[in-house]
Parts: structure tokens; sequence; C-alpha cells
């Protein structure tokens, strides 16, 4: 039995102008101990997809659907229900280690309060668990600086703080969302090594929401792709990284910048992502498809499998999207995955701008 | 009865970064702003209450001076609100014509708000402007005068104004005018402060163009958006100003009269079965206060919209 | 904390000071002497005056005089009107009445401004909602010289519940109307903002946090969300402060309570200068005092100010 399911998750959300579909029927399994990416644009839902999980949506958000954790479906379920599973079961990071931590509260009591209120623990000793966690998670001094404020730590040793005190329950599951976003690329490497590691340490399985296809090649075992709110891709990282089959996934490596490459220019994907209160009609990516044909314009592809563990949605033959292949995949592990190779020595130009382009942050955006 | 200092903040930013972006806010704004209904209802009453200052004087029967001695000593009986006799509001306890008086009140009233809330908003951008974009020990200086201001009871010391100068309406407009540009000045300020330091004035700086250009090219455009639903939030609030200060006796003074005096004659004869005295006046302040306000929070919300 | 407290203070005793000095020139540049009221006095008798109450020495001296008097005895002189009584005596006799009401009246406005506002915004777009925001909508229009009459109309004439005016300290009858006239149109604001307020923090990100960490609701909004929450309504409260004081002088006048608003007015009709002046200060005084406490507050729940 898988550990996570998720069956036809939808997300709406009701605004003064029109309803947005953020998320369409998606379908995804996680199994205990995995790691499965989920890869997409700003706005393409993912961040939604997480928050619906863990019944964090905002007030004008409605989930449908089923999330089934380890047997039992908890999406909309009461709040009682969800509060034993939160932090317990199913922890998460955030994107935003500045604004995720409450800035009124000292970490000592921001990360005691989990353990007073989920383990029963005195306040001594849930602060003694903290600061052990803490450690963990290779904050030098970790019993004096318990006491500080977040704004009294830099933006990495926040997000250490976010993930150490996701974890004082030891969870099954983490939810990272954009987990290295807002930081410094040498400060991401550094973070997603450590949640490796402490994801093997710990045995529990990860769910990383990420637009940075390197981080997910360094980390991921499986990875999902989502566009305009729904599950395109699916399948193992590196067939993914070898053969993308969907023009979208496509689009994205390609669009990697690549130490590598002699060619100084930055292939984007043309145009914009879809505004999902006016989806276009028939497959959110046709108007940006190489690959486009007439029926993209009217009917929206179905997710299919097509070869054992992998599935795709779209109308252009599998052939034909790997026939016009630009140019090889990366190496699965190559871009940001060590924090030693993180930072090429020469930067090629691209680099800067990709980095930049990618920085937009989908969850914030709207608020 | 206050302006949300936190929300034209969050105002202010979201018009910095619509200039840093290159986006013009008004567009969507004014789209927005039609399809509020409250704001259109606020400006539909504006709109009317201003007619009726402007051409009201027209319909009356009887001037605003005159007593009808018909009524005299007999006000609660006779002065009531009528057609036959002209006096369409009733009359005063004197027997002047209401309806005229109200005419008169909201004309003094209005002008009082708009000049007021006009001194206000000049002073307090100039001074906000000037000190962001001088910066330096200029505006911690200018900065810090305006912290010690904002701890003078000013209602006191306009008070004080009004008894040792006389109490004309040029003293009303200046005092009124002067109370309110502290909080105005701070919001400027650091929007300027905010605006100056980013790349694109940078850069215009650097190529030479002079610094009133810029003001007026990048900075007032900005400030706009602010002065603009300040100076429409400020009007009621001098309005209540001056209706506080005429209540008390100290502020215009008869022949003229103020909606705030009014309501103070009004008030003090109520007791007397007058009932029309009070209500007529406070109907037309309550309206045109609410207006203020619907259209004031509209075009906020409409500049900076919250998804709420 | 400490030294925080007295950098403010080195700020604010010198603002003090500014006030007085401030207030005393402004008097004494005001056309025609305090005597030249509508009775013309003897020339002599006028002199015998000026001498007595010292407006012959150097300005300078009058204002350190001044200064002196109220630095080291809190006296703030001879009432300029009637002779027989001091400053210190008229604003005593006011000042308990509106320390009474007044406190009140705060204290109402920011307990059910804040719980208003509060419940709103946990309640977002349920009944509660709508009435605090009708509510709130509708007081911005009754300020006080408003509500004064229409309470009186209402309570005294139509259904003669309360008294009219006039004061006790014994019947708190004679308080409920000065309290509900004074704080109505404050505790609408409180709530507004207390509303918009805590509606932007429990949309913020570390309320999202502290909901992912399993917490309950109450404990969420009690532990993560009030703080941050009062802050805007922390800095509002120096304002109301200052409005409700101002406001009492409509208290006082339309109710009869007697506070120092009574004696501010009837010294203003009198061109009594040395009561207004009086009056003036003491409140610059409070004013600064009670920022200084919002200040501290202010500090003491964020702790990224600087101490």
């Amino acid at each position: 039995m898988a550990l996570l399911e998720l069956r036809d998750l939808s997300v709406r959300f009701q605004t003064n102008d029109a309803e947005v579909r953020a998320v369409n029927d998606v379908n995804l399994t996680v199994e205990a101990g995995e790691t499965l990416g989920i890869v997409g644009e700003s706005g393409s839902g993912k961040s939604q997809l997480s928050f619906a999980i863990m019944g964090l949506l905002a007030r004008n958000g409605r989930a449908s659907g089923r999330v089934i954790f380890d047997g039992q479906n908890i999406l909309n379920a009461p709040p009682k229900v969800l509060n034993r599973i939160r932090a317990e079961q199913i922890a998460m990071i955030f994107q935003d280690p500045m604004t995720s931590l409450n800035p009124y509260m000292r970490v000592s009591d921001q990360m005691a309060e989990v353990l007073t209120l989920h383990k029963g623990l005195s306040k001594r000793d849930a602060v003694a668990q903290a600061v052990q966690m803490l450690d963990a998670v290779k904050i030098p001094d970790a019993k004096g600086r318990v006491r500080l404020y977040p704004h009294e730590f830099s933006g990495g040793m926040r997000q250490r703080v976010m993930i150490a005190m996701a974890l004082l329950c030891r969870p099954k599951l983490l939810i990272a969302d954009e987990p290295t976003t807002a930081l410094d690329v040498t400060v991401q490497a550094q973070i997603m090594q450590l949640l490796s590691d402490l994801q093997r340490d710990f045995g529990m399985a990860m769910m990383l929401i990420t637009h940075d296809l390197g981080v997910v090649a360094g980390s991921c075992e499986r990875v999902a792709v989502m566009y305009g709110g729904r599950i395109r891709e699916t399948g193992p990282v590196g067939a993914i990284f070898a053969e993308p089959t969907l023009p979208y996934t496509q689009g994205l490596l390609d669009a990697i910048p690549r130490v590598d490459q002699d060619d100084e220019e930055l292939r984007a994907i043309p145009g914009q992502p879809p505004n999902m209160s006016r989806p276009p009609s028939g497959c959110a990516f046709q108007p940006r498809c190489p690959y486009r044909r007439d029926v993209c314009a009217t009917i929206d592809p179905p997710l299919e499998a097509f070869a054992p563990g992998r599935a795709r949605a779209c109308h252009a033959p599998v052939p034909e999207v790997l026939g016009r292949m630009t140019r090889a995949a990366p190496e699965p592990d190559q871009p940001a995955a060590h924090p030693n190779e993180a930072v090429p020595q020469p930067i090629p130009r691209g680099a800067v701008a990709g980095a930049g382009a990618a920085g937009t942050t989908s969850t914030t955006e709207g608020q | 009865m206050v302006i949300d200092q936190s929300k034209m903040q969050s105002l202010s930013d979201r018009l910095v970064q619509d200039e840093v972006k290159g986006r013009s806010p008004w567009a969507d704004a004014r789209r927005r702003f039609w399809k509020n209904k409250a704001a259109m209802t606020g400006l539909t009453i504006l709109v009317l209450v201003v007619i009726f200052a402007i051409i009201g004087g027209r319909f009356a029967q009887w001037s605003n001076e005159e007593l009808d001695f018909s009524v005299m000593g007999q006000v609660a009986q006779m002065g009531q609100p009528s057609l036959e006799n002209g006096h369409y509001f009733g009359t005063d306890n004197l027997g002047r014509d209401l309806y005229a008086r109200v005419v008169q009140g909201t004309q003094v009233s209005l002008m009082v708000g708009v000049v007021g809330a006009a001194i206000a908003v000049v002073v307090g951008t100039l001074y906000g402007a000037t000190a962001g974009y001088v910066g330096g020990r200029t505006d911690q200086l200018m900065m810090r005068t305006v912290d010690i201001l904002m701890s003078i009871p000013y209602m006191f010391v306009l008070i004080l104004l009004l008894v040792m100068f006389g109490r004309s309406m040029s003293m009303l407009f200046l005092g009124i005018g002067l109370i309110s540009w502290l909080d105005m000045s701070r919001i400027v300020r650091g929007q300027t402060l905010s605006l100056k330091n980013r790349e694109f004035i940078e850069a215009a700086r650097a190529t030479g163009v002079p610094a009133w250009r810029i003001i007026i090219r990048h900075i007032v455009p900005n400030l706009l958006g602010v002065v603009a639903v300040y100076a429409t939030l400020l009007v009621p609030l001098m309005i209540l100003t001056e209706s506080f200060i005429s209540f008390l006796g100290l502020g215009v003074q008869e022949p003229l009269t103020s909606w705030g005096a009014l309501i103070s004659e009004g008030a003090g004869t109520m007791n007397y079965g007058t009932l029309w005295q009070l209500l007529f006046p406070l109907f037309f302040f309550v309206i045109t206060l609410f207006g203020f306000f619907f259209v004031g929070d509209g075009l906020r919300d409409a500049l900076d919209p919250k998804e709420r | 904390m400490f030294a925080f407290v007295l950098r403010r203070l080195a700020v604010a005793i010198p603002t003090l000071l500014l006030l007085i000095v401030f207030s005393f020139t402004l008097m004494h540049l005001a056309p025609g002497g305090p005597f030249t009221g509508e009775r013309a006095l003897p020339p002599q008798v006028l002199a015998n005056l000026e001498a007595q109450y010292g407006l012959n020495d150097p300005l300078w001296l009058q204002i350190w005089n001044y200064l002196v008097g109220i630095v080291l005895h809190f006296d703030f002189g001879p009432s300029f009107v009637y002779p027989d009584r001091t400053v210190n005596q008229l604003i005593a006799a006011g000042f308990p009445v509106t320390l009474t009401y007044g406190a009140l009246s705060f204290a109402a406005a920011v307990i059910f401004g804040v719980s208003l506002g509060a419940i709103a915004a946990i309640r977002h777009n349920s009944w509660v909602d709508y009435l605090a925001v009708g509510v709130s909508i509708g007081a911005q229009v009754l300020p006080n010289f408003v509500m004064a009459p229409l309470l009186v109309l209402v309570f005294t004439l139509w259904y003669g519940l309360l008294p009219g005016g006039g004061w006790s300290f014994d019947d708190p009858s004679f308080w409920i109307m000065p309290v509900i006239a004074l704080a109505t149109s404050y505790m609408a604001s409180i709530a507004r903002i207390t509303r918009s307020s805590m509606l932007e923090v429990l949309g913020s990100n570390h309320i999202r946090t502290a909901r992912a960490k399993g917490m309950p609701e109450h404990r969420v909004i009690l532990r993560h969300a009030l703080k941050p929450a009062m802050l805007p309504v922390i800095s509002y409260l120096g304002p109301v402060f200052v409005s409700m004081i101002t406001g009492s002088v409509v208290i006082d006048i339309y109710f009869s309570t007697g506070g120092i608003g009574k004696a501010f007015v009837d010294s203003a009709l009198n061109r009594d200068y040395a009561v207004m002046m009086g009056v003036t200060i003491l409140v610059g005084a409070l004013t600064i005092l009670f920022n200084l406490i919002v200040d501290v507050l202010y500090a003491w729940i964020d702790p990224k100010i600087r101490y």
C-alpha cells in the first residue's frame, strides 16, 4: 500500500473576478521512503497541491477528490483528525524561511510547542529535544541560538530551523515546497544535501516541490511534471531526463543553463504559463507547443501509461517528440547536486539569467 | 474616523512596486473602481451633495438671514417642515429658514473640508518628498521634527490659536489643514526614499537628467495614487474637525454657519420638540461623510487590490 | 529595554519643554494682552495687573519663571480671569471626572473594538463579520458630538432611562452616556483596524506554518496571530488617546460633566490664557507619556525593534 495516494485531487479558488482552477484531477502515489519530485513553473498548481494535502488552502480555496494517507482519507477531514496527522505523520517545510517562521516568537518556543502539543513533553524536555534536532541539522552552537528570534538567523540557517522543526516528531512524509528557492545557490546545495541525508537517516518519504530540474535530478527517484494544474508526465528521474517524451518537459530541460555548452543562447520556452482562471481550451500547453496539432486545441490529452512506470499526457506520438529532441539530456546529478560542484568557477552568462527568471515565487504572488 | 496608516503603507508599497515593474496601476484601478458598488454609491452621493450646495440656494423661498415673524415664538408648532410656507426643512429657533441655512452650511463645510485637505496634502507631500529626496541629516532633522509635532495636542493648540487671533475663516482653514499633514509627510517620505534608490532613477541621474525632471517624471506620478486616496479620506476628517470646533461654538461665526454649528443648534433645542433642526443637518453631514469614506476606500482598494 | 526607555525619555522631555515655550510665546504674541477684554480697564489698573502677573519682565524671564514653576512645583500660576483661583485648582477640580469617564471609554473602546474586530476576522464572511463591518462603517460618521445628542434623545427624552447630564462619582448611571458617546467611534476604528490586520496575519506564512504544525485553531490564534495582529492597533492607541482627550471637551460641554474640557472651553471663551495653557500643557504631557508607554509596549511585542 502506498504511503500517500492522491485520487482526482482538484483545487478551486473563488476570487472576485473568476474561479481559478489551480489543480485538476491529479492522481499520484508516494511510497514509504521514496522521494517524489513535482516539477512545474510558477502558477502550475504544485504548491496548492501540497497545501491541499495538508488542508492548508487559503480561505477561498476548495479541494475535492481524495487524499489517502496510510489508508485513511484525510482530504477535508475535521481539524481534530488533521491535527493528529500534521507534524506527527506529515510535516511540511515552506519556500520562504524568512516569513514562514513566526517572527515574534523565540525559536525555542516555536519548536518546543510542537513537542508539548503532540508528545505531551514538558517545556524543558521539549526545548532539549529541539536543541538536539538543531544539532542534527548542523546549526552551530544550537544550545545558545535556540533562544534567538528568527530574524537573528541567516536565510540558510532559518531554513535549517524550519527543517529541524518539521522533523521533531519524526514524520513519515516530508513535503518540501520549494525549500531552496529563496536561498543563495551555495546554500541551496547545502540544504538539499542536508535534506537527502536526513531523509536517509530518518527513513521518511519526501515530496519535493520545485521548479528547478537540477534539484530534482540530484535528489529524486521519481518525477511528476505539472503544467496548468495537471500532471502531464511521470516517470523515473533518469528516464525522464534522458528521454523526455513531453514537449513541455523537453522545453524545461532545454531551458537549463549549462556549463558544458558553448552557445550562449538561453532557450526559454516561448509564451506565458496559462492563466488558470481562463484556461485555454484543449491542452493547456498547446499555445506554446512546437508539436501542436489540430486536436490539441480541442481535446485535453489524458494522462496515459506508455511504458512501465511512465505516463504522459500528449497528443504527439512519442517517437516524434523524441526524434526532434535538440540535444542530449544532462547527467542526472549534474547540476547543483553536490555542494562543492554547485558553483562552477567561470559562471556562464546564461546561468545567472536563468536563476533570476526562475526565482519568482508562485505561492506569495497572489497574497 | 481615522485613516488606517498600515493600509496606506501597503498602498504606497504597491505603487512603488508598480513603478519598478513598469506597470501603470491606473488602467486596472479604473475598472475596479467603476465595479465597486460602495464607491459608486459614495460618488453618486457626493455629486448630489455638491449639486445641492451649488444650486440648492435657487430653490429656497427664504434667504438664510431672514426671520419669519409668523413662526417666531411658536417654532415647534408653526416652524415644521412644510411646502406651503416655503420652509422645506422647517425653521430654526429664531425663525430662519433651515433649508437655506443647510445649503449654506453645506457650502461652508465642504469648502473647509476641501481646502483643509488640500493644505494638508500639499504641505505633507512637499515636506515628505523634500525630506526623502534630500536625505541625510536634513531628512533626519525634518522627520524628528515631525515626531515631536506628533505629540502636540493639536485641537487644543488650534482652539488656542482661534481664541488668540480671532475666529476667522482663514485661521480655521489654516489651522485645520496644518493639523493633518504629519502622517501624509511620513508616507510620502517613505515612498520617495524607496523610489529614489532604484536603478532606473540612479540611471537617470547618472545620465545627467536634472533632479526636478526626475522628481516630476518618476516621483510625483507615484505619489499621485497615495495623494489621491489621502486627500479623499482627509476631506471627511477635516469636515469632522471643523464640525467639532463649530459644535463648541469656536468655529464659523454667525451669520455664516456650517454643519457642526447647525447640529449644535439642533442638539440644543431638541427637547423643545423641534427635532428636524437636528436631523436635517445631521442627514447631510452623515451621507457626505459616508460618500467620502466609500470613495476613498474604493480608490485605495482599486489601486491596492487584495483578494478578501 | 531600560536604555530604550531612557532614550525615549531623552526625546520626550525636550518635546514637553518645547511645547511649554511654544504656548507661552504664542500667548505673548497674541494681539492685545490677556486683560484687553470687553471691559476697558483704567491704565493704572492695567499696569498694576501686568506688574502683578510679571508681564513687564522680559519674555525669556517670564518663560523661565513659568518653566521653573511647572517643573519644580507643578504650578501653572494664577488664573488671569479669576485672580483668587490658581490654574492648578481649576484643573484639579475637573481632572478626576475626565480621568474616570476617559479611562472607562478608552478601556471600552479597546476591549470591544479588539474583540469585535478579531472575531470578525476569524469568522470572515460570516454574520459576525458583516455586523462588525456594518457597525464600524456606521460609527465612522457618529463622532462624539453626534452621538451625544442622539443618546440624550433616545435614553433621556424618549425613554427617560438615564440622566441627560451632570456627574456623580457614586451613581454610574451618570457615566453611561458619556462613555458610550466618547467610545463609539474609536471602538469602531479599532475594530476595523483589528479586523484588517488580523485578516492579514491569518493569511500570512507563519500562520500557515503554525497550522502545518497541527496546532488547534484557537491556539494558532492566541499564540501566533494575536500578537502581530495587535501591532497596528497599538500604534493607533496614541492617536485614540489624544482624540479622546479632545473629545472630552464635547462631553464636558454637552453632558455638563465638569471635567477639564469644561475648564478649557470656559477659559477659551473668557480668554483666560493661563488656564488654556495649563490644560494644553497638561494634555501634551499626558500625550507624550502615553506615546512613551505605547512605544515601549510595541517594542516589547516586536523583537525586531532595536532597544
